[in-house]
């Protein structure tokens, strides 16, 4: 009876055990997968994009009108935070999404190691190949790495002056007219800087630490350059660089020592020199995220800042009744040209990883991307400018940014700045981050800083070079 | 004694499918632990020895990342600075820890601030951290609010290169929660009878606390402590999160190891030197883990040995 029921219980073990088998390698075998199969037999395509919110919203508009124009291919948008870092790990485990939205420093490095396909090689259809010639003079290169199209470009901006008109009409300065030289942005920004006896910063005219995004573009204001492409050398420690980063660290260190711009009773310099480094990081540890109501500019705690198109739909969210206007950002007096002004270009781009199973749907949802209409739309609801060269009436008419022709202006310049095309470019924005804070803070003199950061971003130049020649690059 | 008696065929196959059956019940575990632990630490350990940027296969470099961390900067800049925040963070987090377990063990309500005490070590390091950036806000912070009322003026603590590594470190004591519980639950457990000697003995309550609290405890003091560096070594998410603008705070102070390896794998393509700081990192935390075992022998006290 015993042995009965322990053969029973036996059973009932074995039973349970390989029930749990059975049912795992079931799951293994047939249970639910990311597939990528429709019912109605359309090639599925997986987008990811970087936008959320208003803009991720325009682009799923596009996505959705894509879908509804054809029936041979079903686009999936999926908003990815960190797009640059989780691509590299979806190609690198083998399971890409089939296009990308990145940014264009990317390109260098996902192209160099072949982890994206040259655009210029995908389109089966001639309707379906990238034009060069159809965008803006400064988008054309972002495009492209040793000789080939890797990407396609659906929005881009470029980087320039937005000024508070209310605080420069208590100075009496017109911006639009006024602010020409860096001269002029020093004597404006003495002029609005607004410092209590008691050394408490109450507003600055202009910070260079204010977003901190671009900390590396401040020498094309005097001149200077990054990278030399040919030579792969460093160009940071140029003298125009240095020029540039002594002017940075002379932003900070005026709070303490005075700006010595001559006044008629030289009442705000012994303000200035009344107030400190600590008050003015004081000051700053109050500036909200940029995408709030407690912005810097939006809050009215810096007259002006250096940002791209982008800010005016915040000021639209949050402080529609701001009345501002939009300049290209000062240069020294011998760069003045006002017919082609200097600035930071950059560019959102779509991307094919390698790997992808349908290369050719995706540059038939591309070219969907690039249609003026397509571009238009996308620009408008994201408050750029139009990284086309021909742009429509209605465009312009209807932009509810009011720097638009600024932005264009910038962005068609031949003088306009773009981040050097090297594999190393984020080790190489890392070196200029390091020194840009360490100038800020003063720990050094920025000359001193400047050529020591030089050396290595020389370094790092020289060992992505290293890295290339063992992969039999040239 | 009983004698030894051989194995029959019969009592050896029971055996066998008894281990056999153990295993297929602890495989998923192992199996788990082998696919997502086991071969990916051996994998580490290769590429450790290879040039491998993620988006290409990886080449043999034999010791090169590892000669080259000896004279990268940044390694010892990382490095350095997590040695301090452990150095620092590790002692002033068990001292107030242990306080607090000391005042709760005898005190009405235990329960409720026991809870209270550990509910913050449930929020995700993430939100404590925007949490706080917002506490040590310069201008608008509770922080240098509350310091207001008794005439202090705050100063900008995030961007302050003096103040950025005790803000993280505060925001570490923030998470002792765990901590407590434990050190509460070893103060139950110290005999009553060792207290009533102290008293026969007229010892007053701190001398208590010095010579049979803290020695009674101190098995948990020597657990909490390895455990919470470990951890501390690995800190990242609370600076990450903290000083999204500058990276590691002013001057970098902030910057630590994990943080530098994070930049490597994932930002600059160097998963090779990534997971050659990552081994080295391993080498460091054993070496103090192994320092701290040698020092507890004569500090830490077992009952029963």
């Amino acid at each position: 009876m015993v042995n009965d029921l322990a053969s029973i219980a036996g059973m009932t073990r074995r039973a349970a055990v390989g029930g749990l088998a059975a049912a795992a390698l079931g799951f293994v075998a047939f249970g639910p997968r990311g597939g990528k199969e429709r019912s109605d037999g359309r090639i599925v395509l997986d987008y990811w994009e970087k936008w959320t919110g208003l803009e991720g919203r325009a682009i799923i508009r596009i996505v959705d009108e894509f879908n509804a124009s054809q029936d041979r291919i079903w686009v999936r948008y999926f908003s990815t935070s960190g797009i640059d870092q989780k691509t590299k790990v979806a190609i690198a485990g083998g399971d890409p999404p089939d296009i990308v939205g990145l940014w264009n420093p990317n390109i260098a490095g996902f192209a160099a190691s072949g982890a994206i396909l040259p655009l210029s090689d995908l389109a089966e259809r001639p309707e379906h190949a990238i034009r060069l010639e159809r965008y803006a003079g400064a988008m054309r290169p972002m495009m492209e790495y040793k000789g080939k199209v890797w990407a396609a470009v659906h929005t881009g901006g470029s980087v320039a002056l937005y000024c508070n008109k209310a605080h420069f009409r208590e100075v009496g300065i017109d911006p639009e007219t006024s602010l020409r030289t860096i001269a002029d942005l020093d004597r404006a920004n003495h002029l609005l800087t607004q410092v209590e006896p008691d050394g408490t910063v109450n507003r600055v005219g202009f910070l260079q630490s204010e977003p901190g995004w671009d900390n590396y573009h401040w020498g094309t204001f005097f001149g200077g350059e990054l990278v030399d492409g040919e030579s792969n050398r460093s160009l940071l420690g140029s003298a125009e660089n240095i020029a540039a980063y002594e002017w940075v660290q002379r932003g900070a260190r005026r709070f303490g020592e005075g700006d010595g711009i001559p006044d008629a009773d030289e009442s705000r310099n012994a303000l200035l020199r009344g107030s400190s480094f600590g008050q003015l990081q004081k000051f700053r540890s109050g500036f909200g995220n940029y995408d709030s109501p407690l912005n810097a500019f939006l809050s009215g705690k810096v007259s002006t800042v250096a940002q791209g198109p982008w800010l005016a739909n915040v000021i639209q969210a949050y402080r529609p009744d701001l009345d501002y206007c939009v300049v290209p950002f000062p240069v020294v007096d011998s760069l003045v040209d006002p017919e082609h002004p200097r600035g930071l270009v950059n560019a959102d781009v779509l991307v094919v990883p390698r790997g992808v199973r349908h290369p050719e749907a995706c540059m038939e949802f591309i070219a969907f991307t690039q249609t003026q209409r397509a571009v238009e739309y996308l620009s408008t609801v994201h408050c750029k400018n139009s990284t086309l060269a021909d742009v429509s009436p209605e465009f312009v008419a209807g932009h509810a940014n009011r720097g638009l022709a600024t932005f264009a202006k910038v962005a068609g310049s031949s003088n306009a700045f773009r981040c050097p095309h090297t594999p190393a470019w984020m080790q190489f924005k890392d070196v200029c981050d390091t020194m840009f804070g360490d100038v800020w803070t003063g720990k050094d003199a920025a000359a001193t800083l400047v050529k020591a950061a030089d050396a290595k971003a020389q370094d790092v130049l020289d060992q992505s070079a290293a890295a290339g020649r063992r992969r039999g690059r040239a | 004694m009983e004698p030894m008696l051989p194995e029959s065929g019969l009592e050896g196959r029971n055996r066998l499918r008894q281990d056999l059956a153990g295993w297929l019940w602890v495989s998923p575990w192992v199996v788990g632990f082998a696919v997502f632990m086991l071969v990916p630490i051996a994998m580490s350990l290769y590429y450790s020895f290879t040039d491998f940027p993620l988006l290409e296969g990886a080449l043999w470099v034999g010791t090169d990342n590892y000669r080259r961390l000896l004279g990268d900067a940044d390694f010892w800049l990382t490095l350095r600075n997590t040695v301090i925040f452990v150095g620092v963070s590790i002692p002033v987090c068990t001292v107030i820890s242990i306080t607090i377990a000391a005042l709760l063990n005898r005190s009405r309500g235990r329960d409720f601030f026991q809870a209270a005490i550990f509910l913050p070590s449930l929020v995700p390091l993430a939100a404590g951290a925007i949490i706080f950036s917002w506490l040590f806000n310069g201008e608008y912070g509770l922080v240098n609010r509350v310091l207001a009322t008794v005439g202090i003026d705050g100063p900008p603590w995030l961007l302050d290169r003096n103040l950025a590594l005790p803000a993280v470190i505060v925001i570490g004591v923030w998470g002792i929660g765990q901590a407590v519980v434990l050190y509460v639950a070893a103060m139950q457990d110290v005999p009553e009878q060792l207290y009533e000697a102290a008293d026969l003995d007229g010892m007053g309550p701190f001398r208590k606390f010095w010579n049979v609290t803290l020695p009674m405890i101190s098995p948990v003091i020597l657990f909490n402590v390895i455990t919470m560096s470990i951890g501390a070594f690995q800190a990242f998410v609370v600076p990450f999160m903290l000083f999204d603008r500058v990276k590691g705070g002013p001057d970098r102070v902030a910057y630590f190891s994990t943080h530098y390896l994070f930049d490597n794998a994932f930002a600059f393509d160097r998963m090779g030197y990534a997971s050659a700081l990552a081994w080295v990192q391993l080498l460091i935390v054993l070496a103090f883990t192994g320092v701290v075992f040698l020092v507890s022998r004569k500090l830490v006290f077992y009952r029963g040995s």
